[in-house]
């Protein structure tokens, strides 16, 4: 059986990249009015959880429009590739590794983002697909084609567990007094490793993002989740040990239970 | 209803690998194969990570195989001194198949033997199976002369071999040395393909070592709950992979399986057995094909498994 490491490292120089940024942006922004709620920014994952729904809220200054960003911190992924061997069999032919890559990105917005801002503007944010293609760096990797073409089918792949995932036009937006709120409801994969997410709130204005606001969401596996899984990783040897009793165990049990049905021959 | 797996990290509707465990165990009590290669694709066509399927999925065929070889004792059918002898020789082979593996992922085309060794193997034994079965079945007055015969000539060599002993329960006399080279070559393969090598085992006590077919499937079973064991053992210590609920979920329908299976082979006879698993080898085979030509929709994977 071949082994491989499966790592998806936290990486906190992006994330602390990413507040800079957003203190950058909030900083020069002359009425900072723009907030930003998670409802559920804290997500226990029991024996029962299969997934939750996570809304984002706040208020924004009337006339701007929104962004919403909810990502994982970025990290690598290294994944297997399939190619043609002797031109008809599919088969992995390598390993590409994907770097500052988050394992969790979904974007939302109140219109399509290459009409709300320029690629420069949406490469300085990392907002959108097409900027993270740009932002991520892929090994090995022969060309910019190559690697356009490699990055679609990690967004596929990501997509196929629900990990990444975008919308325009589902941001509900109300005017009350003077101020605008907004909310959106999104469904939270139960894919989603435990973790910090940050949430992001772009306000855009003139093509232009003009504030920003953040929250997070935390995912944590709780009680007899939370005990296995740590059993699994730091008491490997005690953990192995009670999965073998137990199947040994289970095994005789139904074997007592069928005496009467299985003997006669 | 819905459970969170722990490790695998994420959700699975109970019945999914209740179901497939109820499946899969029947085939184990039946034809004393582990069904790992039904098992750990499905598996993770049901979204769970490779590596995570394979792991776990030894761990359930360890109760499975539990119950599996209970029924199959109390009937008399397991011969626990060639279960032993094919268990040292797989072991060994094992050592040798991870060496193997080794030396081909150095060469650069692991996967592309692995692949071959995994098609060719189902295809050559599915294909024997079948028309052996077959054949003995139609005219089975005839074969049994000409397989005497023919048996006479072989078992000439073998007697000549060192270490001559009887086993009783399969009503058969060889040389210690044949079920471990033979449990040798199916350790190697299996190790580097990655599989329990159930299916190999099988072929090779009914065509080589001429055990009768019931005693086979309980044998098999036997040497294939103490190879999961270690390879469970190995799984949860090097590689974390186990997920114990998800292991909980498959045995409560494999056990019962298992017993089922037993119970519902005694009323089949041996070529009717050898038939069945020779077409569900031929079927995995034509799967495996058209896996390896037809265009996957996702060109990228999790690493780990195959």
């Amino acid at each position: 059986m071949r082994r491989y490491k499966y790592q998806i490292s936290n990486c906190k120089t992006a994330f602390i990249i990413t507040v800079l940024l957003g203190i950058f942006a909030t900083a020069h922004t002359a009425s900072a009015t723009l907030t930003a709620k998670a409802n559920h920014d804290h997500i226990e994952v029991n024996f029962f959880y299969h997934g939750s729904t996570v809304s984002v809220s706040g208020i924004t200054d009337p006339g701007t429009e929104l962004i919403i960003k909810i990502a994982s911190p970025e990290g690598h992924e290294s994944l297997k590739q399939k190619g043609k061997v002797g031109g008809i069999l599919w088969m992995n032919v390598g390993t590409l590794k994907f770097e500052h890559v988050p394992n969790l990105y979904s974007i939302h917005s109140t219109r399509k983002l290459e009409e709300m801002l320029e690629q420069k503007e949406l490469d300085r944010f990392v907002i959108g697909l097409p900027a993270l293609n740009r932002h991520a760096e892929l090994n090995p990797s022969s060309g910019e084609d190559e690697k356009t073409k490699w990055f679609g089918e990690f967004v596929k792949y990501k997509e196929s567990s629900k990990l990444y995932a975008s919308s325009s036009g589902r941001i509900e937006m109300k005017e009350k007094d003077g101020k605008q709120s907004y909310y959106i409801n999104t469904e939270w994969p139960y894919q989603a490793p435990p973790g910090d997410y940050l949430v992001t709130v772009y306000a855009v204005k003139n093509g232009k993002v003009v504030e920003t606001a953040e929250a997070k969401v935390n995912v944590e596996q709780v009680g007899l989740v939370k005990t296995l899984a740590g059993m699994a990783k730091n008491n490997a040897v005690l953990y192995g040990l009670i999965s073998i009793i137990s199947a040994l165990g289970a095994g005789f049990g139904v074997g007592l239970v069928f005496k009467k049905g299985g003997g006669a021959h | 209803m819905y459970l969170y797996l722990p490790v695998a990290l994420t959700s699975i509707n109970v019945l999914i690998p209740v179901g497939l465990g109820l499946a899969v165990g029947l085939l184990s009590g039946l034809f004393g194969v582990g069904g790992g290669f039904l098992m750990t694709p499905l598996l993770i066509m049901f979204g769970i990570p490779s590596t995570v399927a394979a792991a776990t999925d030894s761990n359930q065929i360890v109760a499975a195989s539990t119950s599996g070889t209970y029924a199959h004792w109390k009937v008399g059918n397991v011969d626990f001194k060639m279960g032993l002898h094919l268990l040292i020789g797989g072991f060994i082979g094992g050592l040798f198949g991870v060496q193997a593996i080794k030396v081909l992922n150095a060469m650069g085309n692991a996967d592309f033997v692995i692949k071959m060794t995994y098609v060719l193997m189902l295809g050559i034994v599915g294909t024997y199976m079948f028309i052996e079965s077959l054949s003995s079945m139609r005219k089975k007055k005839v074969q049994e002369e000409k397989v005497q015969e023919r048996e006479s000539g072989f078992s000439r060599f073998l007697k000549t071999l060192p270490f001559q002993t009887e086993y009783v329960k399969s009503g058969v006399t060889h040389s210690m040395l044949l079920p471990l080279i033979f449990g040798g070559f199916v350790g190697v393969l299996a190790a580097i393909m990655g599989v329990g090598g159930g299916f190999l085992m099988v072929p090779v006590m009914v065509y080589i070592l001429r055990m009768p077919m019931h005693v086979v499937v309980g044998t098999s079973l036997f040497q294939i709950l103490f190879n999961c064991i270690e390879v469970t053992f190995l799984q949860a210590y090097t590689n974390h992979n186990v997920d114990f609920i998800l292991a909980v979920l498959l045995l409560l329908g494999s056990t019962i399986g298992a017993q089922i299976g037993a119970v519902f082979g005694r009323k089949l006879k041996g070529e009717q057995l050898k038939i069945i698993l020779a077409v569900i080898v031929l079927v995995v085979t034509v799967k495996i094909v058209f896996e390896l030509t037809l265009s996957p929709s996702l060109l990228l994977a999790q690493a780990g498994g195959h």
